[in-house]
């Protein structure tokens, strides 16, 4: 096991900077999601701990050691890629004992590991095939294999799930769950997919530009977001973030320029202690279980989420009530969160 | 339907012209001397026969001048025509074994490793082929004189190396960077330094570009004149484009010789490319990432 340090971790390519001073600390055995869009720095940061890019500035740590400037094999670590990575010219087997082989682990150990990780990850009767014969979710299957039969203490991924389809992404979702439960190692896994992000960590490390824009736990994330970016960038539908429209809560200085998010969910039927509000419902969007409505306030238009019994009709007159506490505040120029 | 004929009659003119001397080559290989001048030619041999071939081997014992008989004469450097043979396939094995060495290593550091002046060194790779040979060829043959190796093997091979070690990096390169990215982040990961990947992720993935490498070295040694002419002078190190040419050259020229030892002359690419092309296989990297 390993716990691991980023200490201002720069990444520059020219005169573009990747990743700037980030500082980091992975704990040991923990799940650490980097959760953000295309070239915010979260594969950047990835290799960086893999040791497949340079660190231009700044030190990494495993535990007390300084790896920084450690050749990627010198490290061990193991890692799964979005593209899976699968030698073609090998089988099943040899891909997944190829990392032992070059450790000189005994053939007759390789053989049982080989095995085993098989049994785990219902490949045994694929193990003489090649790459080529094998389906998408397969593929990613024999990565994973190939990553644990090391048995690692650091374990990266790099979007491993983004190649498959939406069924086979949620049962692949909870193997790796259940492998992060079993192998109690440290896993940095990076997604753009804030679905993943929720479900699999027990951190979040939010990133845009190359800098981390908040660090905490999913719930601490969709709860108290530090700015707007982390605001919109969870949530399905995204959170309505204006600058006016919605109610100011009593604690915010009069005068004071600000944004006010409002979950979608965020809503209930109208009753005492709620601050009461209505808008005529513009569109209706049966999901199930659930019914999003776009609605038009006064100067504003908000997206909701309600129970589909509430049984909204388009053009309507929609009353429903918000907690203030609900609320979360911005500042209108820096865009962060302000708290009572 | 007219169009289908026209296009085997032109695929058929093509391979004519293509086919058309070497097929001649062969048969008059087989004909005597009397038989190939004759007019009209004799497309097909008469009287098939193995006595030019036999001619070739026996010259070394009597390389006498008309002492062939019916069959025709001999050239008078007929007796070099064997040790040619032998020296072209050294250097031929020694420059395509050596320029795979070197460029592999090359096309990997610049396709793979990104290091500072990477662009500048294959750019000036490149340039060495922009001069033409003949420009060069002088200048060569003061530095190799110089180093003492003018009529030796290792002059040729030196300097065949500098044709084709640049090319091959360039051919070697562009294969490399078709080779996923994330093969070698992989091989990396799983416990591979340098030496590693290239074994166990470029060398297996890039087969049908080495193949095609060697063949293109070989035959580019195999068939190089104008240095051999310059760099060699006698039959120590001569290579068969030397030997041949100059019995053309002879005072009268004895076209049944000269075919026969050019049917010798092609046959080590032949077989080279008969032996590696099953080997020249597309579609190797199928399967290793999200296509």
């Amino acid at each position: 096991m390993a716990a691991i340090t980023l200490q201002g971790v720069t990444k520059r390519y020219g005169n573009v900077t990747a990743v700037q001073a980030l500082d980091l600390a992975i704990r040991e055995g923990e799940f650490m999601v980097l959760l953000g869009p295309s070239g915010c720095g979260k594969t950047t940061t990835l290799n960086m701990i893999a040791g497949l890019e340079e660190i231009s500035d700044g030190t990494l740590l495993f535990d007390a050691k300084d790896v920084t400037r450690l050749p990627p094999h010198k490290r061990e670590v193991a890692m799964v890629f979005q593209s899976y990575a699968l030698y073609p010219n090998k089988t099943v087997a040899e891909n997944i004992a190829f990392p032992l082989r070059l450790r000189g682990v005994p053939k007759a150990e390789i053989d049982r590991a080989v095995a085993s990780v098989a049994e785990q990850l219902e490949l045994t009767p694929l193990l003489q095939r090649r790459p080529n014969q094998l389906s998408g979710g397969q593929r990613q299957r024999v990565a994973l294999g190939r990553a644990i039969v090391r048995q690692p203490s650091v374990f990266l991924m790099d979007e491993p799930l983004s190649n498959l389809d939406a069924t086979l992404r949620l049962s692949m979702r909870s193997l790796i769950k259940r492998l992060h439960h079993q192998l109690k190692a440290t896993f940095v896994y990076v997604t753009h997919d804030q679905a993943e992000a929720l479900t699999l960590a027990d951190r979040i490390a939010v990133m845009q530009g190359g800098i981390v824009q908040q660090l905490d736990t999913p719930e601490g994330i969709y709860e108290r977001p530090a700015n707007t970016f982390v605001a919109s960038f969870l949530g399905s539908p995204q959170i309505n973030l204006l600058r006016a429209g919605l109610p100011r809560p009593a604690w915010v200085a009069e005068g004071r320029d600000v944004i006010v998010g409002l979950r979608p969910e965020d809503v209930a039927r109208p009753t005492e202690g709620l601050t009461a509000l209505s808008g005529r419902v513009e569109l209706v969007s049966p999901l199930g279980s659930e019914t999003q409505l776009e609605l038009a306030l006064p100067g504003a238009s908000i997206t909701l989420r309600v129970p589909k019994d509430w049984r909204v009709t388009e053009g309507e007159t929609l009353a429903f009530g918000i907690d203030p506490a609900r609320l979360h505040v911005f500042d209108a120029a820096t865009e962060r969160r302000i708290a009572p | 339907m007219a169009r289908r004929l026209l296009l085997a009659l032109f695929s058929a003119l093509f391979v004519l012209y293509v086919a058309g001397p070497v097929l001649w080559l062969l048969s008059s290989s087989l004909q005597m001397e009397s038989e190939i001048t004759a007019v009209p030619p004799n497309w097909l041999p008469p009287h098939p026969g193995l006595h030019n071939f036999t001619a070739i081997f026996t010259a070394g014992d009597s390389a006498e001048y008309a002492n062939r008989g019916i069959a025709g004469f001999l050239p008078s450097g007929a007796a070099n025509l064997l040790p040619a043979l032998y020296n072209s396939l050294k250097v031929g094995l020694w420059v395509a074994g050596l320029n795979l060495l070197f460029s592999l290593t090359a096309a990997y550091a610049i396709a793979v490793i990104d290091f500072k002046g990477r662009r500048a060194t294959l750019y000036t790779v490149l340039a060495t082929r922009v001069i033409p040979d003949i420009a060069l060829v002088v200048p060569l043959f003061l530095v190799i004189r110089n180093l003492g190796l003018i009529n030796s093997i290792g002059a040729l091979v030196v300097t065949y190396l500098a044709v084709t070690v640049p090319f091959t990096i360039f051919i070697l390169i562009s294969y490399f960077e078709g080779i996923p990215r994330d093969l070698y982040r992989a091989s990396r990961i799983d416990g591979c330094g340098h030496w590693g990947a290239l074994r166990h992720v470029y060398l297996p993935l890039s087969l049908p570009a080495l193949v095609a490498a060697l063949m293109f070295a070989f035959l580019t040694s195999w068939n190089e004149f104008l240095f051999a002419l310059v760099l060699t002078q006698n039959a120590a190190a001569q290579t068969l484009p030397i030997i041949i040419a100059g019995f053309v050259m002879d005072f009268t020229t004895s076209f049944s010789f000269v075919n026969a030892a050019g049917v010798i002359a092609i046959l080590p690419p032949v077989l080279l490319a008969i032996i590696f092309q099953r080997y020249i296989v597309s579609g190797l990297t199928a399967g290793a990432v999200k296509g």
